[in-house]
């Protein structure tokens, strides 16, 4: 009997597959991690012998690179990995990713990006919907808390979109927050195509939300991922997400970050590769820009706009564009309200001591600078804008 | 021989007069209660027996029937003890058929043949039809409330046998009111900063409006939720005697007054069952949590800990102001208008209100807002987040109005309403709405905008409109309703966020 993972039988098709099939179907068993993934081909001669060792499930287990890897529990994974490719045919799983227009690229394939060569962690195996030279160009991560406040969405909006118009490369992890709004920003003008690094199959949207946004960074630039067609965002893919997030950038920007959390595991990561670390500064009263400020004693650079960061490139000051006022000026009751705002996110109950307004009076001046751009709601919150949006995102 | 005796049981919070029939004939001896007995009143065969012979009173060695007519209807409780011991002792001729003429009886026994207090002595006496009750001395209080009878009691049995007969003039028992409550002390002045949520409880105690309050714990929620009910006014006749039987059937204490005036405060605790919260119960259906709250307030702290399908019970009593609970023993109807005040977290953390301070995951925040129905919280008038007041506030800050202050202008209120024909502001219905509290020009594009803008849905319309009317009726101005109502009353009326308030690109 032959069974479809079972390469030994000869078949035509599966003598003919490239190598990066192989490592396809590897990546997509149960548990297969970078770290795994790289082991396992480091001590096989080649991706089909590493496949035919996994289905045959015959191992030497001597101390090395793959034993670390698999940890205490070895035997069991590997298991479970030979029951799955038994079950997995490979000349079929090539034939989806081929089918469905992804990049496919491993280590030693002209297609493997050129920064990935000589990474401490490098990926054995690359997927991209988009176009791959996306990656040529200057490139700069921007990261943060998913959890932001109006001011960090706006700075990181801003940010995306005068870097995308300077040429350089914005690279996100597609996540709510700031992620989402860096690259917002950079599809918010004509410039250098954005980067995004995810930690699903590149066929699992995630977050559902942001599956336009997904959807355009595609269109304009590329979309990479680690992880075959059809795998789930898994917890544990994240932080290997964030290293390539690191890896791809010239410089990380943190917009705002609690002292904890993924963007500090980009900043460490970032760290590892001597890549510049760069923070938003924001109040010291603020959770999320508590670990930015950190951040900022410990030295990073201070970027403050995109030509800080140009700066810290190398690429000398954009050219700084005149802001122009396009709102409405608020009237002088209006104007009281908006001194009353910090730049931090108030309660109206806040807003009516300091201003001393009557409620009711205070009710209308806010939903009239909402109206104008001045401010921005959500729940029973408001904070102040620098700018009215370019276009309104579906933020609450 | 036989006797029959008259008596009173309990359903819901309903008495329902029952005729006690006693049979005492030759045969093997033996006692059997039929027609309908739960099992507490089939105990009754033990308690009637040892009461009799610990009063030195004889019981018969024959065969003795008991039948609770109309036997369709199920007997719950031991409020028929005594009934059931007047027949055996009329129907063993122990005592003149005469001497029980136009009398009612109502009373638990105890095995040394004292009489014990019954659950819900007001809606039972209030189903005896003759013009002489005896009940146990402990509930004399509650069956002169209902005003009808002429109440006698005795301590004992024998005590009770001895006056009936002649041989002893009544015993003389003076009737044990309730002591007076505390008095209620928990005054709006005590509250410092809280502008909106001052705000939203008078809006929510003149316009009956439900509230619910999202903050981080220590906030305060409970703190303002507690000053509710001192801002209500007084109920009125028809609906205190509905608190009171209400609470006369569930066992609750009685204010000294008699009847429930004030509006009761109930707070259940987030573990409680869905019976205990509407009402139910094996046998004689007692009234649950939100009847007790009936002309009040019942307040859900920490409503997303309560079970799902719990909090989803509330919705048919929220709008129709009623439980109708039916068992396969009986259906009943329990007053259930209440206003409904809710506190929660805005997320697991507790800290998620402020934009930019929560660490909850996506996922857990998705499970947190699965805990709530978007039809129940459609149905609260106003939502506001609520956060600690500033130090300075609580310690340098003016105290605010007092309850005595802002109860007066909810009064108003409410006297306004009444003179509209109806009860509460929060009842009007869109069509009421357009005739009572027409909006004004400005007010009217206002909303067209927020309904275009997606900020306001058309159930959310209604809801804004009521409670703009109830802003205008607290200022004492008449309608159309202006700009500044409405936007108040949006104001007061947030959308709670949870998952969605996070910013996506």
């Amino acid at each position: 009997m032959s069974l479809p993972g079972d390469a030994r039988d000869g078949d035509d098709r599966c003598a003919q597959l490239p190598p990066e099939a192989w490592v396809a179907a590897l990546a997509s068993l149960d548990g297969m991690g970078p770290a795994r993934l790289g082991a396992l081909l480091g001590g096989s001669d080649g991706p089909a012998a590493a496949w035919r060792a996994v289905v045959a499930n015959r191992w030497s287990w001597q101390p090395g690179p793959l034993v670390d890897a698999l940890g205490g529990n070895g035997a069991a994974i590997a298991d479970g990995w030979s029951r799955a490719a038994r079950m997995l045919d490979p000349a079929e799983w090539w034939r989806r990713h081929v089918d469905a227009g992804v990049g496919v690229a491993v280590r030693g394939s002209p297609a493997y990006p050129e920064v990935f060569v000589d990474d401490p962690d490098p990926p054995a195996i690359v997927f991209s919907v988009g176009d791959p030279d996306a990656l040529v160009g200057p490139r700069v991560g921007i990261v943060g808390t998913r959890d932001c406040t109006r001011y960090g969405y706006d700075v990181a909006r801003e940010l995306g979109a005068e870097l995308s118009a300077a040429g350089v490369s914005v690279v996100s992890g597609l996540a709510v927050g700031i992620d989402g709004a860096a690259h917002t920003g950079a599809l918010d003008v004509e410039g250098a195509p954005p980067i995004a690094v995810v930690g699903s199959g590149l066929d699992v949207v995630y977050p559902r939300r942001h599956r336009s946004l997904w959807e355009r960074v595609a269109e304009r630039g590329v979309v990479l991922s680690e992880h075959p067609l059809g795998s789930p965002p898994l917890a544990w893919h994240f932080p290997a997400r964030n290293r390539l997030i690191a890896a791809l950038s010239d410089i990380v920007v943190v917009v705002e970050s609690q002292p904890r959390g993924g963007s500090m595991h980009t900043v460490d990561e970032a760290q590892r590769r001597d890549i510049d670390l760069m923070a938003v500064p924001g109040p010291v009263t603020s959770p999320v820009s508590a670990g930015t400020n950190q951040l900022l004693v410990d030295g990073a650079s201070v970027a403050r706009d995109a030509t800080d960061v140009l700066v810290q490139l190398g690429m000398g000051p954009g050219i700084r564009r005149a802001a122009v006022e396009r709102r409405r000026s608020p009237s002088a009751a209006a104007q009281a309200v908006l001194d009353a705002f910090d730049w931090q996110p108030a309660l109206i109950d806040q807003l009516a001591l300091r201003s001393g307004a009557a409620i009711e009076d205070l009710s209308l001046a806010l939903d009239r600078l909402e109206r104008d751009g001045w401010i921005d709601r959500r729940g029973g919150w408001f904070e102040r804008r620098t700018k009215p949006e370019r276009d309104r995102p579906p933020s609450t | 021989m036989l006797a029959t005796v008259s008596s009173a049981s309990l359903l819901g919070v309903d008495g329902h007069p029952v005729s006690v029939e006693v049979h005492v004939a030759s045969g093997l001896p033996g006692f059997t209660v039929v027609g309908s007995p739960d099992s507490v009143c089939r105990e009754a065969r033990d308690r009637v027996r040892a009461a009799i012979l610990s009063c030195g009173l004889t019981w018969p060695m024959q065969r003795v029937t008991v039948n609770l007519a109309p036997s369709a209807l199920r007997k719950g409780g031991a409020a028929l003890d005594l009934a059931m011991a007047m027949g055996v002792l009329v129907a063993s001729e122990q005592l003149e058929a005469s001497a029980i003429d136009d009398m009612a009886f109502i009373g638990e026994l105890g095995l040394d043949g004292t009489l014990r207090r019954v659950v819900g002595a007001l809606p039972l006496v209030d189903a005896v039809r003759e013009p002489t009750v005896v009940v146990p001395p402990a509930s004399m209080f509650e069956a002169g409330l209902v005003g009808r009878h002429r109440v006698r009691s005795a301590r004992t049995l024998l005590e009770l046998v001895r006056a009936l007969a002649g041989q002893e003039p009544w015993p003389d028992i003076a009737v044990v009111r309730p002591s007076p409550e505390a008095v209620d002390v928990l005054d709006l002045a005590d509250v410092h900063g809280h502008p909106m949520a001052r705000r939203a409880l008078e809006v929510a105690a003149a316009g009956g409006h439900h509230l619910l309050m999202i903050g981080p714990p220590g906030s305060g929620k409970t703190m303002l939720a507690q000053r509710l009910p001192g801002l209500l006014p007084d109920l009125d006749d028809p609906a205190a005697i509905d608190a009171t039987r209400i609470h006369s059937a569930a066992g609750a204490s009685l204010p000294s007054g008699g009847l429930v005036r004030r509006p009761p405060f109930r707070a259940p605790h987030n573990g409680a069952s869905a019976v205990a919260m509407i009402g139910g119960g094996a046998s004689f259906l007692q009234p649950g949590e939100i009847s007790l709250a009936h002309g009040g307030v019942l307040f859900l702290d920490e409503m997303g800990e309560f079970a799902v399908d719990v909090i989803d019970s509330l919705r048919t009593p929220l709008e129709e102001g009623v439980v109708r609970i039916a068992r396969a023993h009986g259906r009943v109807t329990f007053p259930a208008s209440f206003l409904l005040v809710a506190a929660m977290n805005p997320c697991p953390c507790g800290e998620g209100l402020r934009p930019g301070s929560c660490r909850c995951s996506d996922a857990s925040l998705v499970r947190y807002s699965r805990r709530l129905s978007g039809p129940l919280l459609d149905r609260f008038d106003l939502r506001i987040e609520v956060m600690a007041p500033d130090p300075g506030q609580i310690l340098r800050g003016e105290p605010g109005e007092s309850t005595a202050a802002v109860a007066e202008r909810v009064l108003a209120v409410r006297e306004r309403t009444s003179a509209r024909g109806f009860d509460t502001n929060a009842q009007l219905s869109a069509r009421a709405l357009e005739e009572v509290a027409p909006l004004s020009v400005e007010a009217s594009a206002f909303l067209e905008r927020a309904l275009r803008a997606g900020q306001l849905s058309a159930r959310g319309l209604r809801r804004v409109r009521g409670v703009a009317l109830t802003l205008h009726d607290l200022d004492g101005v008449d309608p159309p309703i202006s700009v500044k109502s409405v936007s108040l009353a949006m104001h007061l009326r947030v959308e709670p966020r949870f998952l969605s308030r996070r910013l996506a690109g």
